[in-house]
Protein backbone atom coordinates (compact mmCIF):
# COMPACT_ATOMS: atom_id res chain seq x y z
CA UNK A 1 0.00 0.00 0.00
CA UNK A 2 3.35 2.41 0.98
CA UNK A 3 4.47 1.08 -2.47
CA UNK A 4 1.53 2.35 -4.21
CA UNK A 5 0.84 5.32 -2.70
CA UNK A 6 4.81 6.04 -2.90
CA UNK A 7 4.54 5.10 -7.08
CA UNK A 8 1.71 7.30 -7.39
CA UNK A 9 2.99 10.37 -6.06
CA UNK A 10 6.24 10.14 -7.71
CA UNK A 11 4.36 9.88 -10.94
CA UNK A 12 2.30 13.01 -10.28
CA UNK A 13 5.70 14.31 -9.30
CA UNK A 14 6.56 13.42 -13.09
CA UNK A 15 3.64 14.16 -15.00
CA UNK A 16 3.47 17.86 -13.17
CA UNK A 17 7.39 17.96 -14.37
CA UNK A 18 6.33 17.21 -18.20
CA UNK A 19 3.40 20.09 -17.58
CA UNK A 20 5.80 22.74 -16.59
CA UNK A 21 8.18 21.91 -19.45
CA UNK A 22 5.79 21.38 -21.60
CA UNK A 23 4.30 24.68 -20.76
CA UNK A 24 7.48 26.71 -20.87
CA UNK A 25 8.60 24.94 -24.52
CA UNK A 26 4.93 26.43 -25.73
CA UNK A 27 5.52 29.89 -24.47
CA UNK A 28 9.22 29.53 -25.76
CA UNK A 29 8.07 28.87 -29.26
CA UNK A 30 5.45 31.47 -28.69
CA UNK A 31 8.11 34.10 -27.86
CA UNK A 32 10.35 33.15 -30.82
CA UNK A 33 7.71 33.58 -33.49
CA UNK A 34 6.82 36.85 -32.48
CA UNK A 35 10.17 37.83 -32.76
CA UNK A 36 10.40 36.42 -35.99
CA UNK A 37 7.95 38.56 -36.76
CA UNK A 38 8.97 42.03 -35.37
CA UNK A 39 12.27 41.11 -37.06
CA UNK A 40 10.48 40.59 -40.35
CA UNK A 41 7.95 43.42 -39.96
CA UNK A 42 10.89 45.67 -39.63
CA UNK A 43 13.21 44.30 -42.66
CA UNK A 44 9.84 45.02 -44.52
CA UNK A 45 9.80 48.41 -43.37
CA UNK A 46 13.43 48.97 -44.51
CA UNK A 47 13.83 46.92 -46.69
CA UNK A 48 10.90 45.67 -48.90
CA UNK A 49 8.76 48.91 -49.17
CA UNK A 50 6.69 47.38 -46.11
CA UNK A 51 5.50 44.90 -48.35
CA UNK A 52 3.10 42.49 -46.45
CA UNK A 53 3.31 44.73 -43.07
CA UNK A 54 0.64 47.78 -44.74
CA UNK A 55 -2.56 46.29 -46.58
CA UNK A 56 -2.40 45.69 -50.20
CA UNK A 57 -4.13 44.54 -52.72
CA UNK A 58 -3.45 40.53 -53.05
CA UNK A 59 -5.03 40.54 -56.52
CA UNK A 60 -2.04 42.12 -58.16
CA UNK A 61 0.30 40.49 -56.18
CA UNK A 62 3.79 39.10 -57.21
CA UNK A 63 6.35 36.89 -54.89
CA UNK A 64 9.43 38.07 -54.47
CA UNK A 65 12.83 36.56 -52.44
CA UNK A 66 12.36 39.77 -49.98
CA UNK A 67 8.91 38.71 -48.88
CA UNK A 68 10.57 35.29 -47.61
CA UNK A 69 10.96 37.04 -44.37
CA UNK A 70 7.53 38.04 -43.48
CA UNK A 71 6.21 35.12 -45.45
CA UNK A 72 7.65 32.61 -43.16
CA UNK A 73 7.53 34.53 -40.00
CA UNK A 74 3.31 34.73 -40.67
CA UNK A 75 3.03 30.87 -41.61
CA UNK A 76 5.11 30.24 -38.24
CA UNK A 77 3.11 32.24 -36.31
CA UNK A 78 -0.56 30.63 -38.28
CA UNK A 79 0.83 27.37 -37.17
CA UNK A 80 1.43 28.16 -33.61
CA UNK A 81 -2.37 29.22 -33.43
CA UNK A 82 -3.16 26.20 -35.11
CA UNK A 83 -1.20 24.29 -32.55
CA UNK A 84 -2.52 26.38 -29.44
CA UNK A 85 -5.89 25.75 -30.76
CA UNK A 86 -5.53 21.58 -30.97
CA UNK A 87 -3.80 21.58 -27.61
CA UNK A 88 -6.80 23.80 -25.93
CA UNK A 89 -9.22 21.04 -27.26
CA UNK A 90 -6.99 18.19 -26.58
CA UNK A 91 -6.92 19.15 -23.13
CA UNK A 92 -10.78 20.04 -22.78
CA UNK A 93 -11.10 16.07 -24.53
CA UNK A 94 -8.54 14.71 -21.71
CA UNK A 95 -9.93 16.60 -18.74
CA UNK A 96 -13.36 15.84 -19.82
CA UNK A 97 -12.10 11.43 -20.29
CA UNK A 98 -11.01 12.57 -16.65
CA UNK A 99 -13.84 13.68 -15.43
CA UNK A 100 -15.85 10.63 -16.67
CA UNK A 101 -13.03 7.97 -15.74
CA UNK A 102 -12.49 9.19 -11.42
CA UNK A 103 -16.34 10.84 -10.97
CA UNK A 104 -14.58 13.60 -9.73
CA UNK A 105 -15.05 17.40 -10.77
CA UNK A 106 -12.41 19.12 -13.23
CA UNK A 107 -9.70 20.43 -11.96
CA UNK A 108 -9.69 24.25 -12.14
CA UNK A 109 -8.15 27.21 -10.51
CA UNK A 110 -10.38 29.34 -8.60
CA UNK A 111 -7.58 32.13 -10.56
CA UNK A 112 -9.94 31.47 -13.60
CA UNK A 113 -12.54 33.72 -11.56
CA UNK A 114 -10.56 37.09 -12.50
CA UNK A 115 -11.62 36.43 -16.18
CA UNK A 116 -15.08 38.09 -14.62
CA UNK A 117 -13.41 41.32 -15.24
CA UNK A 118 -13.36 40.97 -18.86
CA UNK A 119 -17.44 41.10 -18.00
CA UNK A 120 -17.05 45.39 -17.88
CA UNK A 121 -15.68 45.57 -21.13
CA UNK A 122 -19.42 44.92 -21.78
CA UNK A 123 -19.86 48.57 -21.07
CA UNK A 124 -17.75 49.68 -24.45
CA UNK A 125 -20.54 48.80 -26.25
CA UNK A 126 -22.34 51.73 -24.95
CA UNK A 127 -19.52 53.91 -26.35
CA UNK A 128 -19.09 51.81 -29.52
CA UNK A 129 -23.06 51.86 -30.33
CA UNK A 130 -22.73 55.96 -30.29
CA UNK A 131 -19.59 56.40 -32.17
CA UNK A 132 -20.13 54.03 -35.21
CA UNK A 133 -23.18 51.77 -34.07
CA UNK A 134 -21.25 48.73 -33.68
CA UNK A 135 -22.63 46.58 -30.83
CA UNK A 136 -20.42 43.32 -30.47
CA UNK A 137 -19.12 44.99 -27.21
CA UNK A 138 -22.09 43.73 -24.88
CA UNK A 139 -21.25 40.42 -25.89
CA UNK A 140 -18.32 41.11 -23.18
CA UNK A 141 -21.01 41.38 -21.29
CA UNK A 142 -21.38 37.22 -20.93
CA UNK A 143 -17.71 37.24 -19.51
CA UNK A 144 -19.42 38.23 -15.72
CA UNK A 145 -20.10 34.12 -15.76
CA UNK A 146 -16.85 33.74 -15.81
CA UNK A 147 -17.10 35.01 -11.49
CA UNK A 148 -18.12 31.73 -11.23
CA UNK A 149 -14.63 29.87 -11.41
CA UNK A 150 -14.21 30.96 -8.17
CA UNK A 151 -16.33 28.62 -7.21
CA UNK A 152 -15.66 25.75 -9.27
CA UNK A 153 -12.17 26.42 -8.17
CA UNK A 154 -13.27 25.69 -4.72
CA UNK A 155 -14.92 22.49 -5.70
CA UNK A 156 -11.67 21.38 -7.93
CA UNK A 157 -11.95 17.92 -7.84
CA UNK A 158 -14.24 17.11 -5.89
CA UNK A 159 -15.77 13.39 -5.71
CA UNK A 160 -19.23 13.58 -7.29
CA UNK A 161 -21.40 11.17 -5.46
CA UNK A 162 -25.05 10.78 -5.76
CA UNK A 163 -25.48 13.62 -3.44
CA UNK A 164 -23.56 16.17 -5.19
CA UNK A 165 -24.86 14.98 -8.29
CA UNK A 166 -28.30 15.84 -6.81
CA UNK A 167 -27.15 19.58 -6.03
CA UNK A 168 -25.66 20.07 -9.12
CA UNK A 169 -29.01 19.65 -10.95
CA UNK A 170 -30.95 21.62 -8.19
CA UNK A 171 -28.12 24.64 -8.55
CA UNK A 172 -28.99 24.29 -12.57
CA UNK A 173 -32.37 24.20 -12.55
CA UNK A 174 -32.06 27.53 -9.77
CA UNK A 175 -29.95 29.58 -11.88
CA UNK A 176 -31.96 28.29 -15.28
CA UNK A 177 -35.58 29.41 -13.58
CA UNK A 178 -33.53 32.73 -12.47
CA UNK A 179 -32.46 34.16 -15.57
CA UNK A 180 -35.19 32.87 -17.56
CA UNK A 181 -37.49 34.56 -15.15
CA UNK A 182 -35.38 37.71 -15.33
CA UNK A 183 -35.51 37.55 -19.61
CA UNK A 184 -39.34 36.55 -19.78
CA UNK A 185 -39.72 39.57 -17.08
CA UNK A 186 -37.52 42.30 -19.39
CA UNK A 187 -39.41 41.29 -22.54
CA UNK A 188 -42.51 41.77 -21.08
CA UNK A 189 -41.22 45.55 -20.07
CA UNK A 190 -40.05 46.09 -23.36
CA UNK A 191 -42.51 44.81 -25.54
CA UNK A 192 -44.55 47.43 -24.42
CA UNK A 193 -43.58 50.05 -26.49
CA UNK A 194 -40.44 52.35 -27.80
CA UNK A 195 -37.72 52.30 -25.11
CA UNK A 196 -36.65 56.27 -24.96
CA UNK A 197 -39.03 56.66 -27.96
CA UNK A 198 -36.58 54.58 -29.93
CA UNK A 199 -37.15 51.05 -31.30
CA UNK A 200 -33.58 50.01 -31.77
CA UNK A 201 -32.89 50.93 -27.98
CA UNK A 202 -35.43 48.61 -27.11
CA UNK A 203 -33.69 45.75 -29.17
CA UNK A 204 -30.29 46.94 -27.42
CA UNK A 205 -32.00 46.62 -24.33
CA UNK A 206 -33.08 42.98 -24.90
CA UNK A 207 -29.92 42.01 -25.89
CA UNK A 208 -27.93 43.12 -22.88
CA UNK A 209 -30.55 41.51 -21.09
CA UNK A 210 -29.84 38.01 -22.63
CA UNK A 211 -26.31 38.50 -21.65
CA UNK A 212 -26.36 39.48 -18.24
CA UNK A 213 -29.14 36.67 -17.40
CA UNK A 214 -26.59 34.45 -18.97
CA UNK A 215 -23.74 35.15 -17.16
CA UNK A 216 -25.88 35.29 -13.97
CA UNK A 217 -26.97 31.59 -15.00
CA UNK A 218 -23.44 30.41 -15.42
CA UNK A 219 -22.78 32.46 -12.50
CA UNK A 220 -25.28 30.94 -10.47
CA UNK A 221 -25.08 27.54 -11.16
CA UNK A 222 -21.79 27.26 -9.45
CA UNK A 223 -22.12 29.51 -6.88
CA UNK A 224 -25.14 27.65 -5.71
CA UNK A 225 -23.71 24.22 -6.33
CA UNK A 226 -21.10 25.58 -3.71
CA UNK A 227 -23.41 26.62 -1.30
CA UNK A 228 -25.46 23.70 -1.36
CA UNK A 229 -22.84 21.25 -0.81
CA UNK A 230 -20.81 23.55 2.07
CA UNK A 231 -24.43 24.74 3.65
CA UNK A 232 -22.76 23.12 6.89
CA UNK A 233 -19.17 22.94 8.12
CA UNK A 234 -17.70 19.42 8.15
CA UNK A 235 -17.99 17.78 11.49
CA UNK A 236 -15.12 16.51 13.55
CA UNK A 237 -14.80 12.91 13.39
CA UNK A 238 -16.11 11.02 16.03
CA UNK B 1 -35.74 18.56 4.68
CA UNK B 2 -36.54 14.76 4.89
CA UNK B 3 -38.60 13.54 7.42
CA UNK B 4 -37.27 10.39 8.54
CA UNK B 5 -34.84 9.59 11.57
CA UNK B 6 -31.90 7.75 10.36
CA UNK B 7 -30.15 5.20 13.00
CA UNK B 8 -27.20 5.20 11.18
CA UNK B 9 -24.60 6.52 13.61
CA UNK B 10 -25.96 3.67 15.85
CA UNK B 11 -25.28 1.25 14.00
CA UNK B 12 -21.97 2.31 12.77
CA UNK B 13 -20.46 3.13 16.31
CA UNK B 14 -21.22 -0.48 17.02
CA UNK B 15 -19.25 -1.89 13.49
CA UNK B 16 -16.88 0.52 14.89
CA UNK B 17 -16.15 2.23 11.89
CA UNK B 18 -15.37 5.74 10.97
CA UNK B 19 -17.55 7.97 8.44
CA UNK B 20 -14.77 8.08 6.22
CA UNK B 21 -14.27 4.68 6.13
CA UNK B 22 -18.57 3.75 5.90
CA UNK B 23 -18.11 6.54 2.56
CA UNK B 24 -15.28 4.68 0.86
CA UNK B 25 -17.07 1.07 1.26
CA UNK B 26 -20.68 2.86 0.02
CA UNK B 27 -18.91 5.23 -3.02
CA UNK B 28 -19.81 8.45 -1.28
CA UNK B 29 -17.92 11.26 0.49
CA UNK B 30 -18.28 11.72 3.87
CA UNK B 31 -20.39 15.01 4.05
CA UNK B 32 -23.25 12.73 2.59
CA UNK B 33 -22.74 10.12 5.62
CA UNK B 34 -22.58 13.26 8.00
CA UNK B 35 -25.92 14.36 6.68
CA UNK B 36 -27.25 11.21 6.50
CA UNK B 37 -26.71 10.48 10.06
CA UNK B 38 -28.83 14.05 10.67
CA UNK B 39 -31.62 12.80 8.25
CA UNK B 40 -30.98 15.48 6.45
CA UNK B 41 -30.72 13.72 3.37
CA UNK B 42 -32.80 11.09 1.70
CA UNK B 43 -30.34 9.06 -0.02
CA UNK B 44 -31.48 6.30 -2.96
CA UNK B 45 -32.21 3.33 -2.29
CA UNK B 46 -29.01 1.57 -3.79
CA UNK B 47 -27.14 4.19 -1.46
CA UNK B 48 -29.76 2.56 1.15
CA UNK B 49 -29.24 -0.69 0.55
CA UNK B 50 -25.32 -0.43 0.64
CA UNK B 51 -25.03 0.77 3.56
CA UNK B 52 -27.40 -1.58 5.20
CA UNK B 53 -25.19 -4.06 4.02
CA UNK B 54 -22.40 -2.26 5.42
CA UNK B 55 -23.52 -1.98 8.73
CA UNK B 56 -24.84 -5.34 8.46
CA UNK B 57 -28.78 -3.72 9.44
CA UNK B 58 -32.03 -4.22 8.08
CA UNK B 59 -32.83 -1.22 6.20
CA UNK B 60 -35.74 -0.41 7.72
CA UNK B 61 -33.77 -0.44 10.95
CA UNK B 62 -31.44 2.25 9.69
CA UNK B 63 -34.37 4.69 8.11
CA UNK B 64 -37.32 4.99 9.96
CA UNK B 65 -39.64 6.74 8.65
CA UNK B 66 -43.05 7.73 10.74
CA UNK B 67 -46.38 6.30 9.10
CA UNK B 68 -48.83 7.93 8.01
CA UNK B 69 -51.99 8.44 9.64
Amino acid sequence: MKNYSMKKTSMKKFAEKVFSAKKRTVIAAGLVCLILLLLSSWYAVNFNDARLVVPMDFSEYTFTVKDLPMTCSVTLICLYIFYLIALILWTAVRNQKYVRETQTTRKISPRFGFLGFFGFMGFMGFWTYSQNKSISPFMFFMFFGFFGFFYEGKLSNTFMDERFKENALKAQVTSLKISFSIIIAAFMILSRGALFGNLEYNLLAAMVVVFLALALALFLYEYLLYRYDHDEPLEKED
Amino acid sequence: MPDFECQLKKYRQFKNITQEQLALQVGVRRETIMRLEKAQYNPSLKLAVDISRAVDAPIEEIFIFPEEQ
